[in-house]
């Protein structure tokens, strides 16, 4: 009687093990690396936005709603609106200009296709920092692009181009295309062919085709390339500190400010949460209108 | 098309890569020399690599340089890393008392200071360290104005000048947020370190009528956008208009009417330092006549080692840009620390300014 029951327990144990131990196994490393690097500091940052700081910036703990209370003021709205305007522009004009490339570069068949890809890629194996700053003093009033109008006589005198909200944009759109470029790419390369096909054959006209049946079908692509575009964008802040020259803060700009020459971390934290927050509610909007998730591809 | 599809996906992944890791900077740590290592933590553009070069060659003491920017940027980088990452730090006046304050710096050992003699008396025994404790001065100056001359009509004689409208968009100003409200203040007759919240918002409403003026804020080398042409106008430190001054000779510095925001920057010991003999060897090298001048020649601030301005003559001391005078210096005003509720107006004002 007492063995049965004993051997009982041990086939018990066995099955829990046997049931268990192998997804611990294999899940528990990552769902430990995420915990430890995703789910702590972004508990430790939603705890230290409700913090305020003593007189000499150390973080004090203690629970405030000060932090929001200041960032919901009309000067802080400015600047959101600010910057989600100049990540829209960011994403209209990587859309514009990245769909007819992506779509040729998927299209093609010719041995261009290769060495179109690795235009978009090449730039990316330098630091886009330096790329920036090598964009400013091409761009600066004695920098190349004004020597050259002013040599083959387009322009009388120098044109101010750095330091305006443009110029932010430009840049913005010039270090993330390739994000709207590669979801793009990935959907119309899995646009079947014979459909189109089918279109042509009942009679509908090229503009009437793409409207039709392009892209809807690579709308997937769209709102991915959308999503990944407009979402650093607001956070870039070393392009719109070294183009804008300070005049285009995006919100990131905010962030680093309170995290450095601003000392106030409890700030910068409540910033980075209202980011989080903006971020989430696109990824949502995104599924809403249907976007799938695995799209997004990161 | 197989070997295709795999290379975008490479291809791909390094974007992703390169796309998350951009504008993560990263220091590397070499190893030690032979006779260890210290850790200096200093402004950018500020103290020359051939000066670290000559302290490991006479010391076989390895010096691993970080950059900062502003003294909070500073503070807020001290306090999020490990007591002992840094051993060394140059703070302004004001930043040295507040650190003081709270602990974070260890006293010199003068004994060990024996080139201290090298420094001007003026500048030593300063309010914000009395005895020189803690810290011993570098260098120091003044924020003042640089005009180019070629580009500008109006006579700029004064920091209210910078604000007139027909200045629109010529402006390059320091990325600190106490200079330029301080600047605004002093244009105005007040100090730079006003608490009084009705002074404050008159600065503020003409703080704000900056806004337009100002192409860029840069604190890192704000003489590059003068001498690039893109801004005529600057309110920067003293030696970076020297070095402007020099590439072209149409810009010319403007010691403002009202007094300037003057500051000198100083060798501190953080608390913790693993390295704490070498650091003393390093600041009393720092004080070397030699050295001072090899700086000077680099970085012309205001330099208080008396035996290095005699030993550069004229080519110093003749230069006003990089020699304030005295009479300058004497009208100036620095910054002092404030309570928390006034730095709070301070950073709002900022960000108005900024959006």
């Amino acid at each position: 009687m007492e063995l049965g029951e004993r051997n009982e327990k041990l086939i018990k144990k066995h099955k829990w093990r046997s049931n268990n131990l192998p997804a611990i196994a294999t899940v528990g490393p990552v769902a430990l690396l995420l915990v430890l690097l995703v789910a702590v500091p972004l508990i430790y940052v939603a705890v230290m936005s409700f913090c305020t700081t003593d007189q000499y910036y150390n973080v004090v703990f203690s629970f405030s709603l000060d932090n929001y209370k200041n960032l919901m003021s009309a000067d802080y709205m400015k600047i959101y609106i600010q910057s989600i305007v100049i990540a829209l522009l960011t994403t209209i004009i990587c859309i514009l200009v990245g769909y007819p490339f992506s779509y040729l570069i998927a299209r093609t068949k010719s041995r261009w296709k290769q060495l179109m890809y690795m235009l978009v890629i090449i730039p990316f194996w330098t630091n886009s920092l330096i790329r920036i700053y090598g964009w400013r003093t091409f761009l600066g009033t004695k920098g190349w692009l004004n020597t050259i109008l002013q040599t083959i006589g387009i322009t009388g005198g120098p044109v101010d181009f750095l330091y305006k909200q443009g110029t932010t944009v430009f840049g913005m759109v010039y270090c993330l295309i390739p994000f709207m470029i590669l979801p793009l790419y990935t959907s119309i390369e899995k646009l079947d062919g014979s459909l189109l096909e089918a279109a042509a054959d009942l009679g509908a006209k090229p503009f009437k085709r793409f409207l039709t049946v392009v892209l809807p079908l690579t709308s997937g692509g769209i709102f991915s390339g959308c999503i990944m575009v407009f979402i650093p964008c607001l956070g870039y802040f070393f392009v719109s500190n070294i183009l804008g020259g300070g005049n285009s803060d995006v919100i990131g700009n905010l962030i680093e400010r309170q995290f450095k020459s601003g000392n106030n971390w409890p700030l910068g934290a409540a910033l980075s949460i209202i980011l989080i927050v903006i971020t989430l509610l696109l990824v949502k909007l995104y599924q809403k209108i249907g976007g799938d998730m695995d799209e997004l591809g990161v | 098309m197989k070997r295709f599809r795999r290379f975008i996906s490479i291809a791909a992944a390094g974007v992703m890569m390169v796309g998350l890791l951009g504008g993560c900077g990263s220091s590397k740590k070499n190893d030690a020399g032979k006779n260890g290592e210290i850790n200096v933590f200093v402004w950018t553009e500020y103290v020359p690599d051939s000066v670290f070069e000559k302290f490991e060659e006479e010391t076989g003491i390895k010096v691993n340089v970080s950059t900062y920017s502003s003294n909070e940027d500073m503070l807020a980088k001290v306090k999020s890393e490990t007591e002992g990452t840094y051993d060394i730090v140059l703070p302004s006046d004001y930043t040295v008392e507040l650190m003081i304050e709270q602990g974070m710096l260890e006293e010199l050992d003068q004994s060990k200071l024996t080139n201290l003699s090298n420094i001007n008396e003026a500048y030593l025994d300063p309010s914000y360290d009395p005895g020189n404790k803690y810290s011993v001065p570098y260098q120091g100056g003044v924020a003042a104005i640089a005009v180019n001359t070629s580009m500008v009509d109006k006579d700029i004689t004064s920091y209210d000048d910078l604000f007139d409208p027909s200045l629109k968009g010529e402006l390059v100003v320091l990325d600190d947020y106490r200079a330029v409200i301080g600047m605004t203040a002093r244009s105005m007759g007040y100090s730079m370190n006003e608490t009084d919240p009705d002074k404050l918002a008159e600065i503020e409403d003409k703080l704000l009528t900056l806004k337009d003026n100002v192409a860029l804020y840069d604190s890192d080398s704000p003489k590059s956008a003068l001498i690039s042409g893109d801004c005529s106008v600057g309110m920067i430190w003293g030696a970076e208009i020297a070095l402007a001054m020099e590439e072209d000779p149409n810009i010319k510095v403007v010691y403002p009417e009202e007094g300037p925001y003057v500051f000198m920057d100083n060798w501190c010991i953080l608390k913790g330092s693993k390295n704490y003999d070498n650091a003393m060897e390093f600041i009393n090298f720092m004080l070397d006549a030699d050295t001072a001048q090899m700086v000077s020649e680099e970085f012309p601030y205001l330099c208080p080692n008396k035996a290095a301005v005699e030993a550069m003559g004229e080519e110093y001391s003749g230069n006003i840009a990089k020699n304030p005078p005295e009479d300058v210096i004497a009208a100036g005003e620095s910054v002092k620390n404030l309570d928390n509720d006034t730095l709070a107006i301070y950073n709002d004002m900022w960000t108005k300014l900024k959006k």
